[in-house]
């Protein structure tokens, strides 16, 4: 399974990382999550979140995650990207995408790395 | 021994310092780190259930023993995405 993980302070450019898409003839089903700041943050109005990570372990944890990814589905690739620093309103501050051979274990795949993301990968927000 | 200790997210706040360094027995655990660690930065102690501890990239229970020169990472519950 191929992994490209990257966690940075810059913007997730989404149609970039669509036209970037690389996928075999065998693959069937591309699936990708955004993951977009809201206005409302508990109950208040903000206009940003901070993000901050411990980096390395952050990455640590998500190629566990991907270890665990690749032993339960047929997952050609993963690309996954996490914003740290400022992230305003509407901007996305994650981006996921699972190529797979059918779309049952692409969308299964995607919703498993995010629930273990926000279970055990280091980053925290803060609203601003 | 002693150990390094960082502080992530509000924790860094609430201690006052981003890290210090813990002076503990040979072959403490994690658990009694925390009591060192809770004396000297009383702020954290209520969040002592929900506190994450690793050390080095990975997270260790609190029956942990500690190595001279382990680099613990204490944290509140995590958040991304």
């Amino acid at each position: 399974m191929k992994r490209e993980l990257t966690i940075t302070s810059q913007a997730i450019e989404e149609a970039k990382l669509i036209a970037g898409r690389k996928m075999s003839a065998g693959m069937g089903a591309a699936v990708y999550f955004a993951g977009v700041v809201r206005e409302m943050e508990e109950g208040k109005a903000i206009s940003a979140i901070d993000y901050e990570a411990f980096k390395p372990m952050a990455e640590r944890q998500f190629h566990l995650i991907f270890d665990q990814v690749e032993k339960r589905w047929p997952i050609e690739s993963i690309r996954l990207i996490h914003r740290v620093g400022i992230v305003k309103v509407n901007e996305p501050s994650l981006w996921v995408e699972v190529i797979a051979p059918h779309r049952g274990e692409a969308f299964a795949a995607c919703q498993y790395l995010i629930d273990e993301m926000k279970r055990v990968v280091p980053i925290w927000k803060k609203s601003v | 021994m002693n150990v390094s200790v960082q502080f992530f997210s509000y924790f860094k706040d609430l201690a006052g310092c981003p890290r210090f360094v813990a002076a503990v027995a040979p072959e403490a655990t994690i658990g009694e780190l925390l009591d060192v660690i809770y004396k000297q930065f009383p702020k954290l102690e209520p969040m002592r259930k929900s506190t994450l501890v690793a050390v080095g990239l990975e997270y260790q229970d609190r029956a942990y023993v500690l190595k001279d020169g382990d680099e613990v990472s204490l944290f509140p519950p995590v958040q991304g995405g």
